[in-house]
Parts: C-alpha cells; sequence; structure tokens
C-alpha cells in the first residue's frame, strides 16, 4: 500500500465517526437538539447506556491504525515522504485528542501494535498522552516546513496543500494547549507555549488564516464524499429530534443571519436548514422530568423535505458539516488567551473576527457590520465586562463556531462551564454535566488487567469520574 | 448309487415378495456355494441339479431362500422376502464405500428416498426432520427458497464453521454449490434503509428428492474421519438412483405431486383499539377539524372501536377523507399472505441389461409463495448409468443438471424494506387493501405511497417493485471407474465436479427508502467450482478360514474456487430501466476471489474374525493451502487417526432366545481442520469505500491475520449398542459419544486500541457430549395383512466451553437490546445473556414507585441457552393391505430466544396481551421496595398503559421479550392407496399409487409468534437465538400421485 492510497477513506470514516457523535450525543448533551423520547437512558439527561461508548472507541482507534500506517509507509526504504508523515502524525494527534477528551486515560503507547502481538495494551495517563501529542504535532511542525504537496486525490480536506496541513497542525496545537491551561501542573508550560506560537516565533508556526484554510471535509455528494449524514442517518430520523431551546432561542434573539430567511435564505429556507415548529423558530427545553416535555418545536429539515415545492437546503447533505477545525474556533482560542492576558492583542478583535468568520463561513454574503450585529445581539464586550463576563460571550459565540466539530461543545464546557446551559428539573447524574464515556464494556472482557489498571488510576469507570484535565 | 445322483431340472421364476416384479441376477447356489446360475432379465432361471441338493437363493436386499427339490419343477415361482435383518444391510460410508453395517463401529443412520418424499416441501432437507437422532436442522424460513443449516450432534466449533459436510454421489457440495451467499451490506436487522436479505437457497436445495435414493447420516467425526477435515462435524451422504435391472424392460415413472401451503400459526394480534397513542380520544389522520394529526404513530394505544366516526384516509384520493367515516377495525391483516402453490412433475425412465444399467429423470417445479409475487421455477435432470465393460472393468457416471429460476425471491428481516416490517407496524384501524394502489396519485414509477408513519414501506410496492432475482445453474456429477485385477485386488479412479453458476439481481424503484431514493440495480454473478479427482486401491485377503483383511488406500487432489462479483448502480438515472448502463453515478463494484487446494492421502485397514469382531483403522494427511503463506508451506500438512470395533455377541454368544442380534461398538477419532476460508495468513489491505475512492483507497483490515495458523482438532470416542428382539420386531440403537475441540480457529474480538477488531488465533477447547437412542418396532403384523410399525428417536447433547484463553469471548449480538450470546469457561455454546427485571430476594418483579412500571436490571443477566436440550419423535405407520398411513410428531426442549417481533409488537400495542389497564389503569403483579430496603406488593396504579408495558417487554427488557422455543409438532402425515397388482397389470401398469399428505399440520408451543423453529440469516450464516421478523411458517398439503409403466 502507498499513503496516498489509506489518507481518504481513513479521513472519511474519521468523520463519519464524528458527526454521528455529534449528533446524537454532543448536541443531545449541549442542548443543540432534544431527542423527545420518555424512554430510560436519554443523553440529554446526562444519563446513557453503556454501549453508547463503543462506537468512538472502535472506530476511531481502528482509524488511528491507518493513520499510523500512512507514517510507516512513508517512512520505508522505498517510500521516504516528509509530507505524509507530518499529516499523519496532525491527524493522529486529532483522533486520540477526541479519544482522550472523551474517555479519559486511554491506550497511547503500547496501542495499535496488533501487529506485534499487542493484543493487551496498557491506559496511559492522560497527561502522558497530551505531552505525547505535543511532541507528536512537533514533529509534525518540522517535518511539514517547505514540504511538498502530496497527491490532490489523495486529500479530500486540502487537495494536497501541504501548508495548509502544517497550519492546521498549527492551530490544533493552540486548541489542545488551551485545553490544559487549567491544568495546574501543567498550566505555565501550556501557557508559555501558547504565547511562543502566536507571539514570540508566529513564522515557525504559521496557524489558520481565513475560513478558507479552515480544516473542513467539504462533501461533495459524490461516492465515498457523500455526506455520513446521508449515509448513517435516515431522513426521518434526521428530522426527528427537536432543536434545543438553548440553542435556537440566542441565534432567534441575535436575528442571527444563520437562520434568516428572507435575508440569507434559499427557497423559504435559511442557511442551517431549520424548520419552524408550531411557535416559529422555538426550542423544547432540554432536561425535562420524562412524561413533560413539550411538543415538537423547530428541527432540522432532511434531505427529503420540500419547500414551497423545491428541495428544501438542509445540513443532512450540506458540505459544511465535515468540521474538524475551523478559522473561527482558532480566533476564539486567541480571544481566551488575550483576555486571560497570556498573548498580545486585544481580546475584543479576536473575539469579533471569531464571530464574523463563524458567521461567513456559512454566509459569505452576510452585509451587516459585526459589530452592529453584536450590539442588536446585545452581545458585545463591554469596559465593565471583567474575565467572567468576557468568557461568557467568547464561548457563547464559540459554542456557535464549534457547531458539528465532533465533542467540541462537550469538551469546553466541561473545561469552562461555558457557556452556561440551564438544566432542566429531570437531569440525572445530580444535575452534573457527564465528565466522561465510560469504557466499552467489551474492553472490560478483552483487556482485563490493564482495564483494571486504568481504573484503579483514574477512578470508577463511571460518567461522573473526571478525567484528569478535568480535576483541580 | 448312480441313481441317487441322478439329475432334476429345475426351471421356475423368482419375484420380489414387496413388488412382484422379476428379480434379475439372483444367484443361485448349492450347499458348497457352487455357482449353479443365475436369474435372467425376466427373473427366470433354469438349473439342472442331482436330486434332493439344497438350494440357495440369494440376492443383496432380499433374504436368502433356501429350497431342497426332490423332483423336477418347470413352472416354479418363488418369492423372496425383503431382507430385515442386520446382517445383510448394505451402507453407503464415507467416500461412498459401501460396507455392512454389522461390521461398523460407528452410528450411521440410512434414510430412504422415499420416507424423504412421503410429504414433501420446499426444501427437502426438512424431511430429515424427526427422522434422525441428534441431527438438528436450523431453517431459515425466509421465503421460498429457504435454506437449512444442518447441524448433527450439537455445535462444538465456537465459530460458524459447525455444519455437516454434505456429499452427493461422492461430491462434495458445501464449498461450492451448496455455499450459501450473502450480499454485502445486506442485514436482517437493516433499519439503515439498505436492502434486506432474501434467502436465495444453495444447490442442496435444489437436489430433486425424487432422485435421491439414500440419504446416509455419518454423524459423529469418526464415521466421517476419513472425509479428512470437512468431515470433523459429520457428513450427509446423497446417494441418487441408479438404474437397475431387476425389472422387465424399461421402467417408466410418472410422479406428479400438488402442495399448497399457508401460514399455520400467527400472534394474538388486537382489535379493539386503533391508531394512536396515549389511549387518545379521537383520531384525525393529519390534521383537520378534529384536531392535530394523529396518524404519524405506528402504535395501536388509540381510540376505541366504538362505533365513532373520525376523518380518516381515503385511499382514492390518497387523502384525509373528507367526511368522518366510521372507525372499526379490519381483522385482514393475516389475508396479506396468499396461498403458495408448488406442482412437481417427474418422469424417470431406468431399466437396462445384464451389462448396462441406466436411470433418466426430468423433474419440473413451479412454485408460488404465500407473498405475492414471490416463487421459483426448477427444472432437475439426472442421468446415471453404470456399465461393465468387461469381466474387469466397470465404468459408471452420476450427473445431475439444475435450473432454478425465480423471478422475485422476499427481502427477510426487519428494515423498511421488509414486508414483516410492515406487518409489525400495520394498524387495526387500517384496511390492507388500501395499499394496493402504490403509487402516488400522479408520480407513477417515482414515488410510493404510504399513508402513515413513514418507517415502513408499501408492502405491495414491496412485492411489485423491490425484486430479487435469480438464474442458478448447478451441475454436479462424477465418472468412476474400476478395474477388478484379481478377485482380491480392486482400483477404483474417479472424477467429480461441482459446478455452479448464478445470476442475481436487486432491482428497488426510485423513492426505496432513504439510501435509495433514485432506486437501485445490483447485480452479483457468483462462479463456483470445486474439482477433485481420487483413487481407491483395494486389496482383500482371506487368511485361514476366520480372519479377513481388506486394505485400502486412497488419495484426492481437490481445487476450490469460488468469484462473486457484484456491481452496484445505487441510484438511477431513469425510474424502471434496470441495467448499468442507466447508473446515474459510477458504478460500485465488490469483487470477491477465492481459491484454494487440498491434496490428501488416506488409508483404511479393515479386519474381520469371523462373523462376530470387526476392526477398522483409518488415517488420513491433508495438506491444506489455506494453512500456507506467502513464505512458507511446512504448516499445511497434519494428519489424523481413527479406530473402530464392532464386536457381534449374538454370533458368539448363546443368547435368550428373544434376542436375535447384539451388536456393540466403539470407535475414537481425531480429525484436524485447517478451515475452508483462504487468505488469512498474511496482511492483506482491503478496497475502500467499495472502490469508489480515486487512486485505488486501501483500509487495513480489521481482522489481523496470523502467519502462524494451525488446524484445530476435534477428538471423539464413541460407544454404542444395536439390539433387536422378538424375531427383529423390536429394535434399539443407542449411542454415547463425548469428546472435544481444540486450538480452535478463532476470530477473536480484541480491544479495538490495538488497530485491530479482530485476531485470527487458534484458541478453546470444547467438550461436547450426547446420547442419542432410536427405536424401531413392529408392535403389530398379521396374516391378514396388517402391519403397524413404529420409530421412536431421542437425542440429547451438551457442551462445555473448557477453555478459552483468559476472557470470555462474545460471540453474537443480538440486534437492538436483545442480548447477546457469550461464551465463557464453564458455559455452553449458546448461552444468551440479557438485560432483565429487576427482582426481590423472593424472586418477585420490582416497580418504580414512582411510575408503577417494571424496573429493569443495570447488568446482563443469563437468559437461558439457545440450544434444546433434547430433541425427540415418534412415527408410526400402519399398513393394511393397499392402504398406507404414517403419522410422525416430533418435539424439542429446552432451548430460549429473543423474539424482536415481540417485543415490537408489544410496543406498539399490537397484542391482546396490551389490552389489560386501558385506560383503567394497571397494577403490576409484583413488589415495591420500601425505603428502608424492605418490599411491600405493588400499589402503584399506572395510566401509562404503554409505557407499563414497553418496561415489561419492550427493548431495554430482553427477558420480556425471551421465550422457550420448546415445540411438538404434527410434522407429517401421510395416507395413500396402491393399487392391486392385478388391477395395474389390466391397466397396462406396473404399478400405480395415490397419497394425500400434510406437513407442519399443528405446533404446540409457548413461543409467541409463528415458529419456534426459526433462524436468521446473518450474512452467509443462519443463526440461531435471536427472531427477528420472521416470516410465518406454513402447513403444506398435497396429492401425490405416481403411475409406473
Amino acid at each position: 500500500a502507498l499513503p496516498a492510497q489509506l489518507l481518504a477513506p481513513a479521513l472519511v470514516n474519521t468523520l463519519t465517526t464524528n458527526m454521528v457523535r455529534n449528533r446524537n450525543f454532543n448536541n443531545e448533551l449541549m442542548q443543540v437538539t432534544v431527542n423527545q423520547s420518555d424512554a430510560e437512558a436519554v443523553v440529554f439527561r446526562y444519563e446513557f447506556r453503556r454501549n453508547l461508548s463503543d462506537y468512538a472507541w472502535n472506530n476511531l482507534y481502528v482509524q488511528l491504525n491507518n493513520f499510523k500506517d500512512i507514517y510507516n509507509l512513508a517512512n520505508s526504504d522505498s517510500n521516504i515522504d516528509k509530507s505524509y508523515r507530518g499529516i499523519s502524525l496532525i491527524c493522529q494527534a486529532w483522533v486520540f485528542s477526541i479519544l482522550t477528551d472523551t474517555y479519559g486515560d486511554i491506550p497511547y503507547s503500547e496501542a495499535l501494535k496488533g501487529k506485534e502481538l499487542v493484543f493487551e495494551p496498557k491506559f496511559d495517563q492522560q497527561k502522558d498522552v497530551y505531552l505525547g501529542l505535543f511532541q507528536q504535532l512537533e514533529e509534525a511542525n518540522t517535518l511539514l516546513a517547505g514540504a511538498p504537496n502530496i497527491l490532490a486525490g489523495s486529500d479530500p480536506v486540502y487537495q494536497g496543500n501541504a501548508s495548509r496541513w502544517r497550519k492546521f497542525g498549527n492551530s490544533l496545537y493552540l486548541r489542545l494547549l488551551l485545553r490544559l491551561s487549567g491544568k495546574a501542573e501543567v498550566a505555565q508550560q501550556c501557557i508559555d507555549k501558547i504565547k511562543d506560537i502566536v507571539d514570540v516565533n508566529p513564522s515557525n508556526y504559521p496557524r489558520i488564516a481565513s475560513n478558507d484554510e479552515s480544516a473542513i471535509l467539504k462533501w461533495t455528494g459524490m461516492g465515498p464524499f457523500t455526506s455520513p449524514y446521508v449515509l448513517s442517518v435516515r431522513e426521518q430520523d434526521w428530522r426527528a429530534p427537536s432543536i434545543g431551546a438553548f440553542f435556537i432561542d440566542h441565534l432567534r434573539d441575535w436575528n442571527d443571519p444563520r437562520l434568516d430567511i428572507s435575508t440569507y435564505g434559499r427557497n423559504g429556507v435559511n442557511r442551517w436548514g431549520i424548520a419552524q415548529g408550531p411557535n416559529g423558530f422555538a426550542g423544547v427545553k432540554s432536561g425535562y422530568v420524562p412524561g413533560t416535555g413539550e411538543p415538537k418545536q423547530s428541527y432540522f429539515y432532511s434531505s427529503a423535505s420540500v419547500v414551497s415545492g423545491f428541495p428544501a437546503q438542509n445540513l443532512q447533505n450540506d458540505p459544511l458539516t465535515g468540521m474538524i477545525m475551523n478559522y473561527a474556533e482558532q480566533q476564539f482560542i486567541l480571544a481566551e488567551a488575550a483576555a486571560k492576558g497570556w498573548i498580545n492583542g486585544s481580546a475584543e478583535d479576536f473575539y469579533k473576527s471569531g464571530v464574523l468568520n463563524s458567521i461567513t463561513l456559512w454566509v459569505p454574503t452576510w452585509s451587516l457590520s459585526v459589530d452592529t450585529y453584536l450590539i442588536n445581539a446585545d452581545m458585545q464586550f463591554l469596559p465593565t465586562d471583567g474575565l467572567a463576563e468576557k468568557m461568557e460571550k467568547i464561548h457563547l459565540q464559540k459554542y456557535y463556531a464549534l457547531f458539528l466539530a465532533d465533542n467540541q461543545q462537550w469538551f469546553e464546557y466541561r473545561r469552562t462551564g461555558y457557556p452556561t446551559l440551564p438544566k432542566g428539573p429531570g437531569l440525572r447524574n445530580d444535575g452534573i454535566m457527564p465528565a466522561r464515556m465510560t469504557y466499552p464494556v467489551y474492553v472490560e472482557s478483552a483487556n482485563p488487567s490493564n482495564y483494571k489498571l486504568a481504573v484503579a488510576a483514574q477512578g470508577p469507570d463511571e460518567i461522573f469520574t473526571q478525567v484528569w484535565w478535568q480535576k483541580p | 448309487a448312480f441313481a441317487q445322483t441322478a439329475s432334476i431340472s429345475i426351471k421356475g421364476k423368482l419375484i420380489g415378495d414387496d413388488d412382484g416384479q422379476p428379480i434379475i441376477g439372483v444367484i443361485i447356489t448349492d450347499s458348497n456355494k457352487k455357482n449353479l446360475g443365475t436369474t435372467n432379465f425376466d427373473g427366470e432361471f433354469s438349473i439342472n441339479i442331482p436330486k434332493n441338493t439344497m438350494v440357495t437363493f440369494s440376492y443383496i436386499g432380499y433374504e436368502p431362500t433356501k429350497m431342497t427339490f426332490a423332483n423336477s419343477q418347470s413352472n416354479l415361482t418363488i418369492r423372496l422376502k425383503v431382507a430385515t435383518t442386520a446382517l445383510n444391510e448394505v451402507v453407503v460410508t464415507a467416500l461412498g464405500i459401501k460396507r455392512e453395517e454389522k461390521a461398523l463401529g460407528y452410528a450411521v443412520t440410512t434414510v430412504q428416498g422415499e420416507q424423504l418424499t412421503d410429504a414433501v416441501s420446499n426444501n427437502w432437507t426438512d424431511a430429515l426432520s424427526g427422522k434422525v437422532a441428534g441431527l438438528n436442522l436450523v431453517r431459515s424460513n425466509s421465503g421460498p427458497a429457504g435454506s437449512n443449516k444442518i447441524i448433527l450432534r450439537g455445535e462444538n466449533n465456537l465459530t460458524g464453521d459447525n455444519e455437516a459436510l454434505i456429499v452427493v454421489d461422492g461430491v462434495v457440495i458445501n464449498q461450492g454449490t451448496g455455499r450459501r451467499t450473502a450480499n454485502a451490506g445486506e442485514s436482517a436487522y437493516g433499519t439503515g434503509s439498505d436492502n434486506m436479505p432474501a434467502d436465495y437457497g444453495s444447490g442442496l436445495n435444489d437436489i430433486n428428492p425424487e432422485d435421491i435414493e439414500s440419504v446416509s447420516v455419518l454423524k459423529g467425526p469418526g464415521a466421517a474421519a476419513l472425509y479428512g477435515q470437512r468431515g470433523a462435524n459429520g457428513a450427509i451422504i446423497i446417494t441418487t438412483k441408479s438404474g437397475s435391472a431387476k425389472r422387465k424392460g424399461l421402467g417408466i415413472t410418472f410422479n406428479s405431486n400438488v402442495a399448497l401451503e399457508s401460514g399455520n400459526r400467527w400472534p394474538d394480534l388486537q382489535y379493539e383499539y386503533g391508531q394512536g397513542t396515549g389511549g387518545a380520544s379521537y383520531y384525525s389522520f393529519g390534521a383537520g377539524p378534529d384536531g392535530p394529526s394523529t396518524s404519524g404513530t405506528s402504535s395501536a394505544y388509540g381510540p376505541r372501536f366504538d362505533g365513532q366516526m373520525f376523518f380518516q384516509y381515503d385511499p382514492v384520493t390518497q387523502t384525509r377523507g373528507t367526511e368522518r367515516t366510521p372507525w372499526v377495525p379490519y381483522n385482514k391483516l393475516n389475508d396479506f399472505f396468499e396461498v403458495g402453490e408448488t406442482f412437481t412433475n417427474s418422469v424417470s425412465l431406468d431399466g437396462g441389461t445384464d451389462k448396462t444399467t441406466a436411470r433418466f429423470s426430468v423433474t419440473n417445479v413451479k412454485n408460488t409463495w404465500i407473498t405475492p409475487n414471490t416463487g421459483y421455477d426448477r427444472n432437475s435432470v439426472a442421468l446415471s448409468v453404470s456399465s461393465k465393460i468387461n469381466s474387469k472393468l466397470q465404468v459408471t457416471s452420476k450427473i445431475n443438471y439444475t435450473n432454478r429460476n425465480s423471478d422475485n425471491l422476499p427481502g427477510a428481516g426487519y428494515g423498511n424494506q421488509s414486508l414483516m416490517y410492515w406487518y409489525i407496524f400495520w394498524q387495526p384501524s387500517a384496511d390492507p387493501d388500501w395499499l394496493r394502489n402504490y403509487w402516488k396519485l400522479g408520480q407513477e414509477g417515482r414515488a410510493i405511497q404510504y399513508p402513515f408513519s413513514s418507517f415502513p414501506e408499501n408492502p405491495y410496492a414491496i412485492s411489485y417493485e423491490f425484486i430479487n432475482k435469480s438464474d442458478r445453474n448447478t451441475l454436479t456429477g462424477n465418472i468412476q471407474a474400476t478395474y477388478n485385477f484379481t478377485k482380491n485386488l480392486s482400483l477404483m479412479v474417479r472424477t467429480s465436479l461441482d459446478m455452479g453458476y448464478e445470476r442475481r439481481a436487486q432491482e428497488r424503484p426510485y423513492d426505496a427508502g432513504t439510501r435509495l431514493p433514485k432506486g437501485s440495480y445490483r447485480t452479483q454473478n457468483i462462479y463456483s467450482q470445486e474439482a477433485s479427482s481420487d483413487f481407491l486401491l483395494k486389496y482383500t485377503k482371506k487368511f485361514k478360514k476366520d480372519f479377513e483383511v481388506t486394505a485400502t488406500a486412497g488419495g484426492s487432489m481437490l481445487k476450490n474456487i469460488y468469484n462473486k462479483d457484484e456491481i452496484r448502480a445505487d441510484s438511477l438515472n431513469q425510474p424502471g430501466v434496470y441495467t448499468t448502463a442507466n447508473s446515474a453515478g459510477p458504478l460500485a463494484t465488490y469483487p470477491f476471489r477465492s481459491q484454494y487446494n487440498i491434496n490428501s492421502f488416506y488409508g483404511l485397514l479393515s479386519t474381520s474374525y469371523k462373523d462376530f469382531l470387526y476392526l477398522d483403522l483409518t488415517n488420513r494427511i491433508d495438506w491444506n493451502s489455506v494453512l500456507a503463506t506467502p513464505n512458507r508451506t511446512d504448516n499445511v500438512n497434519f494428519s489424523y487417526p481413527s479406530a473402530s470395533l464392532s464386536f457381534l455377541a449374538s454370533e458368539i454368544f448363546k443368547l435368550p432366545k428373544l434376542i436375535d442380534f447384539a451388536k456393540f461398538r466403539t470407535s475414537y477419532s481425531e480429525v484436524g481442520s485447517g478451515s475452508t476460508i483462504p487468505y488469512r495468513t498474511s496482511y492483506n489491505y482491503e478496497i475502500a469505500g467499495s472502490g469508489l475512492y480515486p487512486g485505488g483507497a486501501l483500509n487495513n483490515p480489521s481482522l489481523l491475520p496470523n502467519p502462524n495458523l494451525r488446524p484445530l482438532r476435534t477428538t471423539t470416542y464413541e460407544f454404542g449398542a444395536d439390539l433387536r428382539f422378538f424375531n427383529n420386531r423390536l429394535g434399539f440403537d443407542v449411542a454415547y459419544y463425548y469428546g472435544n475441540t481444540k486450538d480452535q480457529i478463532l476470530t477473536r474480538i480484541v480491544d479495538r486500541s490495538t488497530g485491530y477488531n479482530q485476531v485470527l488465533v487458534n484458541l478453546g477447547k470444547v467438550s461436547n457430549r450426547g446420547f442419542e437412542l432410536a427405536v424401531n418396532g413392529t408392535p403389530i403384523s398379521t396374516k391378514s395383512g396388517f402391519k403397524w410399525t413404529s420409530y421412536f428417536t431421542f437425542s440429547s447433547n451438551r457442551n462445555r466451553v473448557e477453555e478459552l484463553g483468559d476472557s470470555s469471548v462474545v460471540l453474537r449480538n443480538g440486534p437492538v437490546g436483545g442480548g447477546q450470546i457469550v461464551v465463557k469457561v464453564g458455559g455452553s455454546m449458546g448461552d444468551l445473556y440479557g438485560r432483565g427485571y429487576q427482582r426481590a430476594p423472593d424472586g418477585q418483579v420490582i416497580y418504580d414507585e414512582a411510575t408503577g412500571f417494571a424496573k429493569i436490571s443495570d447488568e446482563v443477566v443469563y437468559l437461558g441457552n439457545t440450544i434444546p436440550k433434547f430433541r425427540t419423535s415418534l412415527g408410526n405407520e400402519f399398513r393394511y393391505k393397499q392402504f398406507r398411513f404414517n403419522a410422525l410428531f416430533d418435539a424439542q426442549v429446552g432451548g430460549v430466544a429473543h423474539s424482536l417481533s415481540h417485543y415490537k409488537l408489544v410496543e406498539q400495542g399490537k397484542l391482546t396481551k396490551t389490552l389489560p389497564g386501558r385506560y383503567s389503569g394497571i397494577i403490576g403483579n409484583g413488589v415495591i421496595q420500601n425505603a428502608d430496603g424492605t418490599f411491600r406488593p405493588n400499589d402503584k396504579i399506572t395510566f401509562d398503559v404503554d409505557g407499563y408495558y414497553r418496561s415489561h417487554m419492550g427493548i431495554d427488557n430482553a427477558e420480556g421479550s425471551t421465550f422457550r422455543t420448546d415445540f411438538i409438532k404434527f410434522r407429517e402425515a401421510r395416507l395413500d392407496y396402491t393399487l392391486t397388482p392385478k388391477l395395474v397389470k389390466k391397466l397396462g401398469m406396473q404399478k400405480a399409487s395415490i397419497g394425500v399428505y400434510g406437513r407442519n399440520l399443528f405446533i404446540w408451543s409457548p413461543w409467541p409468534i409463528f415458529d419456534p423453529e426459526f433462524g436468521t440469516l446473518a450474512g452467509t450464516d443462519i443463526v440461531q437465538g435471536f427472531e427477528t421478523a420472521q416470516f410465518p411458517s406454513t402447513r403444506t398439503y398435497g396429492i401425490n400421485l405416481i403411475i409406473g409403466i
């Protein structure tokens, strides 16, 4: 096999996993949607079945095996290729970080060694996983400096552009550094590195600089590049959940162009393909007690929805749902770092740039000035705002920028407590946002001794056990 | 002195006592075993013998008859009685070697051809049910071509690789035409909107039962040891009919059969409440004057049928009716199923000279099945020729050709393209006839109309537009030459071929579910070929007088090729045009290639001492290419021995008179198996995304191959006895066996953090023990011609997992919350686990104080074993003059299974068991846990009846929809009348009979849905334990006419 042969399917399959979990796990926890079922074990009620854990674990590790293989194949005597090695390391860091942020301690140093007959790999502590990922990203940045482009057809994200991969890698580096920036034992090291990347050595660490450079696998609808939401979700299931009140109320109150039908919509449908419910653009309050739910309100149009005689614009087959990391997210990372005084530059400017690019990613023709939008929405930075108010605003806007990006909304909420989600009376887990997914049940049987060691080190294998970076 | 040796002349005719037909080739000997002659074509003979000579007339299958003649005779008629003692029974054993049953040290059950055709069904193997102790049929019940999986003596293999070897006239068909083939991506739990799996059957179904002479069931590996690695799970040896020289001239037999089948058992559907949820007070199809729509649900927890009037669906306008119409039940859901019809007509010709015999038959079968627009046609041709070229050389050949063509086979399972899914989702308040016009008005060919929930599909659209086609040609045959160098030394050389070619297609219209909005056309071309050549060199030598040795040495070369090419066009330019040229996008291809060779040498040493002690020793070495790697071949060969002993106590001891025959037998065998799945010993990347990625994209394999794969090994000991009493009026055959299979070739599920789903390992040890009993008796036999014969079988089997690395292994997950099959050390192969009730220490169900619902356990609990503990059967036959009546009952006890149909029907309020409590409230039978941990009787009345039943039998409570699969079935009955030979002769025929029969007439079972004997299609396998929207099982009635001229 050649490195070029492995990349595209590994990216597509990873995104498929992330998008499915984004839809029925992250979005339920983060009140984007409310699946109106009175059944037991409903995600939005902070209670889920253990078998929910299997999907991401199983699929992401198998794709990591493909990403890792790209590195090995590009590092053999017959094929030395810096570009593929760099891209492989970035993808590994991306996927491993999602795994550790979801589960906590995970197999890392001994993972992906089935070929070497390691069938029961040890679990590494999250700190060691993160330090390993930082190293991989450093190595990727070095490898990709001046590296040639790769085969365009093998790369559905950047069409072979190696320098854009390098920019994504460094932006991802910032995402991961920020995630540890509150953890005392590594905080200073991370803050220093953020400053190094942003202020001290920016030319050595090029970053995503526009929406165009965002890491997004844009679905073409052709063959394997058909959106996983079309291939893996039935049309009727796609439009089944109602949209959460938290998610839609802000957009409606802000007059957000992504919800606007008349100016930025097409054939009577807004950019995010959200249908109006009995109460217009309204959502269902999450976290209700079983049996007390409100009737379904707004929902996402599906690929089969028809509005005034035209197929409705909808996210089910939208090209932009293959979200890996966008420019806006990075701007919000910088806004937080600046607000906390870690880097030069104005937090407000980064914040506005984040809001602007978050909207123009979807509505490039947006004509309003971002200042006007923020003032109308009452979301502008005020001179009286302290760090808490700024964080609230940054993260409420970041919440929309992270829409569709795997479990990032959930990770950021766990790290910062923002945005402030309303809590319904029906919540389980003592009303506390689940801190992790449990390990897949079969791992208890398939990797028993290391599983026991991991539980002993991290704490009970429950959703309330905090992962390392979340613990004080 | 001279006068005493005076010669007399005897002329006469020998006929069979059974059919009155002349017997050709009867050997006539004197007391010194000197050959005096044989009978001719007309069964006539003429001999000259000294006076008072005792003459013996013998012919295989008949009792030797001894007569002493004092005077010449010129018009003698001698009737030869059909042999009934074991002493002369000849059975077909491994490699087609015919042996006297008494010499065998292992169990063989022979089923005669007519036992298979007494009450024929679509799959002739159904007729093996209840006739062979230790045989288990796992049925897919998935349409007219429904395939069966045959398991002998329980399951000893942790993987699905536990089927008996199927041998037709020396041709092994399991891995060729007998192989079941699934289409990629099709799953019986198919809610992903992909195609539902159709059961295309296999070449085993296509064998024409009319052509079968006998089926030899070699139950244990001891019996099948000579078949080598593929015989580890026993063997079914099918011998087709040959021409016989017994008849006068040419025998022509017409056999005509008409069978009707219809559903024989239905769920208890309720017709008291209609569509709706929560006991709604009104109904409205779509939002209307009465309120918001209540027609989107699949539940029948709506208004009671009380003579109200509501706005309902109008099938003419396909919208809400303009006026309120009466709210009434339509108890006709089961009428959707039709009466299936099968017409079978065959002609066979058979005859021969003393040198050459031949048989030729042609059979045509036409079937329509119980769901609309399904069925198949089958044409078979069989030819058998045997010729003695000279006194030393005999050449025989058998060729069977079948074409089976189906314009549509039903998709099975649970998913929007499935009929049974619709059956579960349909409403008691709606008329299935409303769906007959299945296109949306004005959008014919483009959009399908279904009035309610968007989950199910219109069943008439499925029947007439969702087409699964199959056209299969199979050819199996052999050519065999035997050369007798001397009386003691012979060589047999044989070449056999099993070749199949099948074209399949799946056509889907526009609007066929959300994955196929613009239809789909998929085709598979399947080519299979297994060619083998083998030889057997046989030498017999008698030492002294009592000691005889037969040494047989053989070898074979086998090559198996299996190719399947699938092409998919999952989006079409024009609706209804099913060609690949009409594809709207790139064609996806799914090529599959498999090839392996097995070369073998084997030997059999049979020794006998006098007529009471027989010892067989065998050994076989296989070289299996499956175990080779690109770098080495040193572990491809493996050998294994077997030994068996038969001891006829009745020949040596003076036994009480009532004992006619007593034989004791024992055997030991080892069988190795290297599996027959090639390409698992070296690392291969997989084609990603069905080849649609640019640049030939790949994935790493999800199964990590194993370059050090070893063969597994099965060791078995068997003990048995064959006892006959009262002039052979009562016979017992008992067998006990135990053994184990170790180093199983397993795909072990590993932590995915290794990068792989599974790794291929040699692991585990499973022990298997069982008991089998067969009783044959003739309780009544009178001179007036009344005869009652009876047979009884019983078999039980236990398997236990002895070793399993260090972990439990999940073998199979049920769909949704249905549970899983988990093997653990100390457990059994079919252990079913799932979530169940929370129970108080005294076993009572605990209810939730707040909701009144049953509480469900947090952990999975053991729900039972899916493999029945024992099976038993009782058959009786009564003959009186020209009448014959037989009836067969069989039963199985001790297994459980989870029913998906049941849980779904309950959740939707479709079963009568969901009626109590609507809507007066219900208090579940059980307890509530008090705050201090004690229990009190449940006192919480719940009005959420839907939620209440869901907690008992819904998706989360696997225990609530797990039922025993015990049953008693009235399996077969037949009454026939044979015309008297006199009348037949008058009509210019040789024989004529007419019979009526029935199959699966009644089922008594606690199983709630259709048939407890179900199997679920899972890829190429049929699995037990998880019912997944099964089709109704059918009762068959038929008439059968046989005329011979």
